[in-house]
C-alpha cells in the first residue's frame, strides 16, 4: 500500500523547492533588508562557524586517525570552556599581572587562558583515550569501523564527563568576563572584540594544524596512521602513540573552541551537547573527514544559521545547522569535500 | 640472522602456522614458497609484529622479538615490504618514502638515504613529486621497496615482488632485489613465482598447510618433483 506515496525523483525536486522558496520568501520578508545588518550577518556567521569549524576539525580528525565517531567531544568543548575559565579566575584576582601590564593585562590573561585549555585538554584527550577508549579496543573491534562498542562508549562518556562537571562546576551558567577591550569597527560595523578574537584564534589553529600535519615530520606520521594503521607500522611508526596524539590534539582544539565561546555567551555544563551535534552538521556540510572541509563546513553553517536566524526567525535558532544539512545531504551526500573512501589492501 | 623456531599463529581463533621451523643467514637470499593460503605471509606478519605469535619464538640477531611492537622490531632492522598497493596513494613519492625513514634520527641520513634509493630506482626520481595513486604497478612495487630501504634495515621480507607485474618488470625488480643483497642486505622474499625466486635465492623453504614441507639449496628444489606437488597445493587422492 506504500507504493502510492512513493514520491519519486521528481516528486522530491517539487517539494524541495517548495521548501527553498518558502525559505527564500521568509528572507525576503524580512524587515531589514540593509547592506549593513547583511554585513554584521555575514561576520557574526563567520566568528560562529569557525567555533563550529574548529569541533568538526577534531571530529574529522579522531573519525580519520581512529575510524570512530566521537559523540564525546562537545563535552571536551565543555571542560575546556570550563579549564579556561578557571585559569581567568585564578589570574583575574592577581593584582601584579595588572601592574606589570597595565595596558594589555585583559588579553595576555586570555591568551593564557587560551594556552591552558588548549595544553589541559591536550592531556585531558590523552589520558581519556589511554585510559578508557584503548582497553576497551583491545577486547573487540578496534579502532575501525566495525568497533560500534566505542561508539556507543562516546555517548556514555558524554554522559559522565557531563555529569563529572556538574559535580565540579554546578549547572549554573557562569559569565567569562574577559577584558578584551572595546568593540572594534571593521569596514563600518562594530563588532564585539570577542568575535574577532573567534576569527583571528579560530583561523590562527586551523592554520595551525595544516602546517602541523603538512609540514612537520609527526604530522606526516598522523597522515601516514590515519590513511592506514598496518603500512603505518611497518615503517616504524608507534602507532598506539600517534592514535593517542590524534585524540589529544582533536581534544585541545575543541578546548580552544570552548574558551573562545565563553565571553560571548556563558559557560555551562549543558553547552557541549548543541555546539557537538553543529560541529557534526558542520561536518557533514564539508565533507566527513576531511579536515578543510570542516572549517568551510563550519563557516558555512555558521553563515546559514545566523542570517537564517535574522531574516526568518530567530526563536528556531537551532534549527537551521540540520536544514542546511539535510539540503546539503540531499543535493551532495559527500558533502563539499566528499573525502574518498579509505583504501584498503 | 633470523631463526623462526616452532612458531604458532593464525587469526583471531584461527590457527595458520602450525610450528614453522626456519632460518635466514646473514647476507643470504632466501625464497619462501607455497601456495595461496599456506600461511606464508602469515609468517611475515609474525616476524613484523602485525600478529600475535601463540607459541614458539622469533629470533632476530639472537635476540627474541616474537610479540614486539611493530616499531621496535623495525628499529632493529627487520623491515617488511608489503605487495604494491600498501603505500599512501594520497602522498607524493617523496613523502613516501621519507615515512619509510620516519625512525630516523637526522635529517641528514633521511637525505643520504633518499640518495641511495634514487639511485636504486631512477624512476622514483623521476616522479619524486608525483602522487603515489598516480604511479604504475611496478613503479608502486619499487616505491614499497624503496621505503623499506630507507629505515637502513638489516634485513627485509619481501612479500609477494612480483605480484600482478608483466614479465618485464618482475625481471627488472628482480635485478634490484639481487643488487640490494650484494651490498649487503639480508632478504627473504616470498614469492608465488617459484621459477624467479629459485633463480635468485641461496635456499628455499616450502611451506604446506601451516609446516615448512620441503627445504634445500634453491638449485636442488628447482628440480624437485615435490616442490611442484606441494606448491600446486591439496592432497594427493589416494586411489
Amino acid at each position: 500500500m506504500f507504493e502510492k506515496f512513493r514520491l519519486g525523483k521528481r516528486g522530491e525536486n517539487i517539494i524541495f523547492t517548495i521548501f527553498i522558496l518558502i525559505y527564500v520568501a521568509y528572507c525576503l520578508n524580512s524587515p531589514d533588508m540593509s547592506f549593513e545588518s547583511f554585513k554584521t550577518v555575514l561576520t557574526i556567521g563567520l566568528s560562529v562557524g569557525i567555533i563550529y569549524g574548529l569541533v568538526a576539525l577534531g571530529i574529522s580528525l579522531i573519525y580519520t586517525g581512529l575510524d570512530v565517531v566521537n559523540f564525546s567531544h562537545g563535552e571536551f568543548f565543555m571542560i575546556g570552556a570550563f579549564a579556561g575559565l578557571t585559569m581567568f579566575n585564578i589570574l583575574g584576582n592577581q593584582d601584579w599581572i595588572f601592574n606589570l601590564f597595565p595596558e594589555a593585562y585583559g588579553w595576555i590573561i586570555y591568551v593564557i587562558c587560551l594556552f591552558t585549555a588548549f595544553v589541559s585538554m591536550g592531556l585531558f584527550g590523552v589520558f581519556i583515550e589511554r585510559i578508557f577508549l584503548r582497553p576497551l579496543t583491545k577486547k573487540g573491534g578496534g579502532y575501525t569501523v566495525a568497533g560500534m562498542g566505542i561508539i556507543i562508549c562516546g555517548f556514555g562518556l558524554s554522559v559522565v564527563l557531563i555529569n563529572v562537571a556538574y559535580l565540579i562546576w554546578n549547572p549554573v551558567a557562569k559569565p567569562f568576563p574577559a577584558e578584551l577591550g572595546l568593540p572594534m569597527e571593521i569596514g563600518g560595523i562594530f563588532l564585539p572584540i570577542t568575535y574577532v578574537w573567534m576569527i583571528i584564534v579560530g583561523l590562527f589553529v586551523a592554520g595551525g594544524l595544516w602546517v602541523f600535519l603538512n609540514k612537520t615530520k609527526m604530522g606526516l606520521g598522523i597522515r601516514a596512521v590515519a590513511f592506514s594503521k598496518d603500512v603505518s607500522n611497518l615503517v616504524g611508526i608507534n602507532v598506539p602513540l600517534y592514535i593517542s596524539i590524534i585524540f589529544g590534539i582533536a581534544c585541545a582544539i575543541a578546548g580552544i573552541g570552548g574558551t573562545l565561546v565563553g565571553p560571548t555567551y556563558q559557560v555551562v555544563v549543558f553547552m557541549g551537547y548543541i555546539i557537538l551535534m553543529k560541529a557534526f552538521a558542520a561536518a557533514v556540510v564539508g565533507g566527513f573527514g576531511n579536515l578543510p572541509g570542516a572549517i568551510v563546513g563550519g563557516f558555512t553553517v555558521g553563515i546559514f544559521e545566523t542570517a537564517s536566524s535574522f531574516y526568518v526567525s530567530g526563536s528556531h535558532k537551532d534549527l537551521y545547522a540540520f536544514l542546511l544539512m539535510i539540503i546539503v545531504l540531499m543535493i551532495k551526500p559527500t558533502g563539499f569535500f566528499g573525502v574518498q573512501v579509505k583504501m584498503k589492501a | 640472522m633470523l631463526k623462526v623456531n616452532q612458531l604458532v599463529s593464525g587469526y583471531g581463533t584461527v590457527q595458520i602456522l602450525n610450528g614453522v621451523n626456519m632460518k635466514v643467514d646473514k647476507q643470504s637470499v632466501v625464497a619462501l614458497l607455497g601456495g595461496n593460503g599456506t600461511g606464508k605471509s602469515t609468517i611475515l606478519k609474525a616476524a613484523s609484529g602485525l600478529i600475535r605469535s601463540w607459541k614458539g619464538t622469533i629470533e632476530f640477531n639472537n635476540e627474541q622479538i616474537q610479540n614486539l611492537p611493530p616499531h621496535e622490531i623495525v628499529a632493529r632492522g627487520l623491515v617488511q615490504v608489503t605487495q604494491g598497493k600498501d603505500v599512501f596513494p594520497a602522498m607524493s613519492v617523496t613523502e613516501n618514502l621519507r615515512l619509510g625513514g620516519f625512525i630516523l634520527k637526522t635529517n641528514q641520513q633521511l637525505k643520504d638515504n633518499l640518495e641511495k634509493v634514487f639511485n636504486y630506482f631512477p624512476r622514483l626520481n623521476e616522479r619524486k613529486d608525483q602522487l603515489a595513486a598516480t604511479l604504475s604497478g611496478g613503479e608502486l612495487q619499487m616505491l614499497c621497496i624503496g621505503r623499506g630501504l630507507m629505515s637502513n634495515p638489516k634485513m627485509i621480507m619481501l612479500d609477494e615482488p612480483s605480484a600482478a607485474l608483466a614479465p618485464q618488470i618482475v625481471l627488472d625488480i628482480f635485478k634490484n632485489i639481487n643488487r640490494i643483497r650484494k651490498d649487503g642486505l639480508t632478504v627473504l622474499v616470498v614469492e608465488q613465482n617459484v621459477r624467479m625466486a629459485l633463480l635468485l635465492a641461496d635456499y628455499g623453504y616450502v611451506i604446506k598447510d601451516g609446516v615448512i614441507n620441503v627445504e634445500g639449496e634453491s638449485k636442488k628444489l628447482m628440480y624437485d618433483e615435490s616442490v611442484k606437488e606441494s606448491y600446486l597445493g591439496g592432497t594427493k587422492a589416494n586411489v
